[in-house]
């Protein structure tokens, strides 16, 4: 009894059995576990309840005898007596139903729920067999366009409040609402605004009903003609779990998985819909060589062995780091491990970048210590300097955003111009780089010039080293040098010790390629060179004597002429790279350039051989988010032509060479790892997909991270269309959708590698160069619809594009003497221009000018450069 | 008596020496059919021409041998294809399969496809054995697509849209499974069948009559019960 009561455990009985529950856990959710389905359409775990539809009604005994409750929205409590199969019950259900279906169309045969409708499916187990109603049914408009994501049958509605919840509560997006009263009561719109939200897509998979349909998914498929694998999304650093859904061999879409670690089941729209861009027709499927101005189609022998060819010829000059090798954020932790094992051990460059100039640099993250998203939002306080959390990382902004709404964690934002998370923080502070260097040295002293950001640590008891706070550190603003951003996240960390960081860049598997050597100085593990363990280095037979180049450092030797062959694997730095003026020209210095790719990026399309390779969704692995979580990314369907998985592509370039890299599948890759990265330790392919499969891992895996058990049971309701097509039967009872094996023994994997420390990487600020007459301060962030192979790729998310504007302030705009929707000339440092309709908005700050990145692709214009520490562009009225 | 006892056992072999042959001398020698027989698919019109097919692939999933494939699209709203908002884009089954069960028919919403009587045709390539919209889709008159290597003869296309109830449409446990014969191209839009609703006889379309008569007439035959 006592352990009961120190976890406030409640008896009660459900139809006769006794049960234990935890105190104030709802009874649907209480019944649940004890294996007592209660129908429900609008109770869902992840939104507050409103008790609105009435299908959850039980018998709960009170001080008048039984009575009709919902349960959905009655807390469990001592010696609660519940009924929830009776005749009383059973005619309140088909009370509920045969309402619900008055108004309800016979649209099953062409509705895309139809098959995975909790409606039909709590109708036929629920319902009351035969319907009363002859007369004519209310109509609506058939399906309305209510963005150019989203369909809203209003027939179908039967207001659950699930979507208009979602997109207010969870989203902060209000832009659907309900409208009327009666039997005329609609969910909709309102006028002339669309449903343009980032997390749209998931009302269309929370609505229990046909009525939110995704126009990517339309008429596509039915659910019986579904098959499905778990996987991980890799749009951005996240990581959310999804369910990765194919008919014939192509994809038909995403589902969120609910990881309670990771997404809580929301994905961002970019993210779900970007199934599109791997359908797509464009894709390279063929190795394709250079002749003149034009490819031609090759084989997959010819094009290897002239690879080999080149590599041999590179290195008979001497000097292995005339060969350079760019990853991209496509790649999998096997791709990455792949790549670098045939650079760094087989060809013995150490010329490797993951990042292109909108990164950190390895060591720097490497040192600084990391804290999981769940440690973030539980943290007595945050602190952000990072770019716009909602543009870059979508579910993160959610996780955050639900955080500290529910007050479990409070927010103070550090950066050069207003952003999402303002609404939510406490202080938000602007800075330039001189200022951002003292926030660093002294934010929890009390002689801080930053008063407000010090009250709030320390009203939220954060230590004075920096114990209980966590900083999200990315790049705020891409027009100031990373080394700003690095020197930053080094001197916090010197003078808070305790602060934990969790690293918050865009690109996926970032990560990855940082705890597998895919940056320079970097082996896998994050061991530097000259610390490689002995079994790294007797794998690794050929290491580099010294450190190689960045993507800067390549860019300039290129223009040296000293970058004979360069690889890009699935990275695209004429559109990528910050500095487009330098790398378009390093580009078209070097001696021959290989790229691996799925689209005909522009980086592909300038290089001298295409390889095709296989794309998201058509290769196994494993990837790693933000936090350093590994997951499994799932095989779903086969690529088109000739394409291969990136890391077969480097293990026969070294067949070319003669060497063989030792793995013939993801899952030898993902041992070898284990094996020689002390970071990965005790990490497998079974323990991914047996123990650990919702929530993935962390690493360095620690006791605790194993003992958490994942949950592995799944609400129909919540998720029917993942249940349905696992089981197309009645939710009478739930899923087990994963083995929920038995989790193994820590063995080895509990000696966690030692930790990098800061004191061995110096922060070095850079001298930010004068202000030049003239000239405004550049602001170059970014959104989430940017342009991109993957989103151009896309037929609906293309259509959401950003335009390319540029945005200053009302107070600026006056000076300059412009108004909205004029024709402004911005001129970069080297005098390269470019025309940019002009958007007054008051969250950029004054004498700054805003521009998106990726919005606009001036070959001649660049306003980043990579060696200004801060930019200044000319503004003027064309 | 063990003579006797052996003859005995012997008694139904001996009876049906003197039973009427059955066994006919096919090919030569034909069977009529009867007229549900489940022969080949079509794939009905209503009578503005529009096609019944909603692509709903209930078909595709009802179906035991997998033969169906079907992919469903948006109308397109200048020249819809059928009424509503999705048509059948792809329809294929592959005769090579198919064991003429006909629960495709029956799992149908909109009585769209439904079965000939014709059953002699033969492929010389599996790729033909595969019908596709063009050939399953009926003429414009409503008339089955004669194809070249079909054997038709006279009322294997008739009754082509013969469709049973397995299941009231209104869900009652009691309901029988009965024949119904639904609009044609040229009979009009079926009327609520006689019987499951309060729809009087007269009410129905006299066409409707006509075949319903014949349809008892020909069930009365194959010792079916009449209502
Ligand atoms: S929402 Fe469900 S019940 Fe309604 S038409 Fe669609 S499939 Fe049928
Ligand atoms: S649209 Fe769907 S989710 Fe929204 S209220 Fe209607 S039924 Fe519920
Ligand atoms: S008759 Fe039977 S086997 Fe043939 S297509 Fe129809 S459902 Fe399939
Ligand atoms: S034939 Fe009938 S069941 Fe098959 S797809 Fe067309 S409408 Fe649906
Ligand atoms: S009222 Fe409880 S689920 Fe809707």
């Amino acid at each position: 009894m006592s352990t009961d009561e120190s976890q406030n455990l409640v008896t009660l009985s459900i139809d006769g059995r006794e049960i234990k529950a935890k105190g104030g856990e709802l009874l649907i959710e209480a019944a649940e576990k004890s294996g007592v389905f209660i129908p429900r359409f609008c109770y869902h775990n992840r939104l507050p309840q409103v008790g609105v539809c009435r299908m959850c009604l039980v018998e709960v005994k009170g001080p008048r005898g039984f009575s009709l409750q919902p349960s959905c929205y009655l807390p469990v409590s001592e010696g609660m007596e519940v009924i929830t199969q009776s005749e009383k019950v059973k005619k309140a259900q088909d009370g509920v139903l045969e309402f619900l279906l008055i108004n309800h169309p016979l649209d099953c045969p062409t509705c895309d729920k139809g098959g995975e409708c909790p409606l039909q499916d709590q109708t036929l187990t629920y319902g009351p067999g035969e319907s009363r109603f002859a007369e004519e049914k209310r109509h609506w408009e058939k399906p309305i366009a209510i963005s150019e994501l989203v369909f809203l049958d209003r027939e179908r509605c039967i207001q659950c409040d699930r979507c208009t919840r979602f997109a207010d509560v969870v989203a902060g997006d209000a832009l659907i609402e309900f409208i009327g009263r009666g039997d005329h009561t609609e969910v909709n719109v309102f006028p002339d605004r669309p449903f343009s939200s980032y997390f749209s897509g998931n009302t269309v998979q929370i609505c229990p009903v046909g009525a939110l349909t995704a126009a990517p998914y339309r008429f596509k498929a039915r659910p019986w003609d579904l098959s499905q694998v778990e996987s991980s999304c890799m749009a951005c650093s996240m990581g959310c779990r999804i369910m990765v859904q194919s008919s014939q061999n192509g994809l038909t879409r995403y589902l969120g998985l609910d990881s309670d670690s990771v997404n809580h089941g929301w994905l961002c729209d970019k993210g779900r819909f970007g199934f599109e861009a791997i359908n797509s027709a464009d894709r390279v499927t063929s190795p394709m060589i250079r002749k003149g101005d034009s490819f031609v189609e090759t084989s997959w022998a010819s094009a290897l062995s002239l690879i080999g060819s080149k590599i041999v010829d590179a290195k008979a000059s001497g000097d292995p780091s005339r060969i350079g090798i760019m990853l991209g954020s496509r790649l999998t932790n096997e791709d990455i491990y792949a790549w670098v094992k045939l650079a760094k051990g087989v060809i013995g460059t150490d010329s490797v970048d993951s990042q292109l100039g909108d990164g950190l640099r390895g060591e720097v993250i490497a040192a600084l210590p990391r804290a999981t998203v769940n440690e973030a939002v539980s943290a007595k306080a945050v602190l952000a300097f990072t770019g716009d959390i909602k543009e870059e990382i979508p579910v993160l902004f959610l996780r955050l955003r639900e955080a500290i709404r529910n007050g479990r964690t409070k927010l103070v934002t550090v950066g050069t111009r207003s952003s999402s998370l303002d609404k939510l923080s406490e202080v938000s502070a602007r800075v330039t780089p001189d200022q951002a260097r003292l926030l660093a040295m002294e934010v929890t002293k009390d002689s801080s010039k930053f008063p407000e950001i010090s009250a709030v640590l320390s009203k939220q008891g954060v230590g004075a080293d920096g114990e209980g706070l966590v900083v999200l550190l990315g790049r705020e603003n891409l027009a100031w040098d990373q080394s700003i951003v690095e020197a930053f996240a080094l001197e916090l960390s010197r003078s808070l010790p305790k602060a934990k960081f969790l690293i918050t860049l865009r690109g996926s598997n970032f990560s990855g390629a940082v705890d597998l050597g895919g940056v320079p100085r970097l082996l896998p593990g994050r061991s530097s060179l000259e610390t490689a363990t002995p079994v790294l280095r007797q794998k690794w037979a050929n290491l580099p004597a010294q450190g190689g180049r960045g993507a800067k450092e390549m860019f300039n030797a290129a223009l040296r002429g000293e970058l004979d062959l360069l690889f890009l694997v699935g990275s695209d730095p004429r559109q990528d790279y910050l500095d487009s003026e330098l790398a378009n020209s390093a580009l078209d210095n070097v001696g021959f350039v290989v790229s691996v790719d799925t689209y005909l990026s522009r980086s592909s399309s300038s290089a001298d051989l295409v390889l095709p390779a296989a794309a998201f969704a058509e290769k196994a692995g494993t990837t790693t988010n933000l936090e350093g979580r590994v997951f499994t990314v799932n095989q779903k369907v086969t690529s088109p032509g000739l394409c291969r998985p990136d890391w077969t592509i480097a293990s026969e370039i070294a067949l070319e060479l003669e060497e063989d890299l030792g793995f013939g599948s993801a899952e030898d890759i993902l041992d070898e790892i284990a094996e020689v990265s002390p970071l990965h330790w005790g990490l497998s392919w079974h323990r991914l997909t047996k123990s650990a499969a919702l929530d993935g891992v962390v690493v360095p895996i620690t006791a605790t991270a194993l003992s958490i058990r994942p949950r592995a049971m799944l609400d129909q309701i919540s998720t029917p269309g993942i249940a349905s097509v696992w089981n197309q039967g009645l939710p009478s009872s739930k899923t087990s959708y994963f083995d929920d094996g038995t989790i193994e023994e820590p063995g080895s994997a509990s000696q966690p590698p030692a930790q990098a420390s800061v004191a061995s990487v110096e922060p070095i600020w850079p001298v930010a160069p004068v202000q030049p007459l003239g000239t405004m301060r550049l602001g170059y962030s970014r959104k989430l619809y940017g342009q991109g192979e993957h989103l151009m790729n896309s037929p609906h998310l293309s259509k959401l594009i950003v335009e390319a504007k540029c945005r200053i302030s009302s107070k600026t705009a006056k000076e300059l003497g412009a108004e909205m929707g004029d024709s402004l000339r911005v001129a970069d440092k080297a005098g390269g221009e470019s025309l940019f309709e002009l958007e007054i908005d008051d969250s950029v700050g004054d004498g700054i000018v805003e521009l998106i990145r990726g919005s606009f692709s001036n070959p001649g214009f660049s306003p980043v450069r990579s060696d200004e520490a801060v930019n200044y562009v000319k503004v003027e009225r064309a | 008596m063990a003579v006797f006892d052996a003859l005995g056992g012997f008694k139904v072999t001996i009876g049906q020496v003197f039973q009427p042959r059955v066994t006919k001398q096919y090919p030569e020698e034909k069977r009529k059919k009867p007229p549900r027989f489940h022969g080949r698919h079509v794939l009905n019109r209503y009578e503005d021409g529009s096609e019944k097919c909603i692509g709903c692939e209930l078909c595709a999933g009802v179906c035991p041998a997998g033969c169906i494939y079907v992919r469903g699209k948006d109308n397109p709203p200048d020249a819809p294809v059928s009424p509503g908002e999705r048509y059948g884009y792809v329809y294929e089954i592959n005769f090579l399969r198919c064991i003429h069960c006909d629960l495709c028919v029956e799992a149908c919403p909109t009585e769209a496809i439904t079965e000939t009587k014709v059953l002699e045709f033969s492929f010389t390539s599996r790729r033909d054995a595969i019908y596709t919209k063009k050939e399953l889709v009926v003429n414009n008159d409503g008339t089955p697509k004669r194809l070249p290597w079909e054997d038709w003869r006279v009322g294997d296309d008739e009754f082509t849209s013969g469709w049973m109830r397995a299941t009231s449409p209104q869900g009652s446990k009691d309901f029988e499974g009965r024949t119904h014969w639904s609009g044609e191209l040229g009979e009009g839009v079926r009327k609520p069948e006689a019987g499951q609703s309060d729809l009087k006889s007269e009410d129905a379309s006299p066409r409707y009559m006509i075949r319903k008569v014949e349809a008892d007439r020909i069930s009365k035959r194959h010792g079916g019960k009449v209502r």
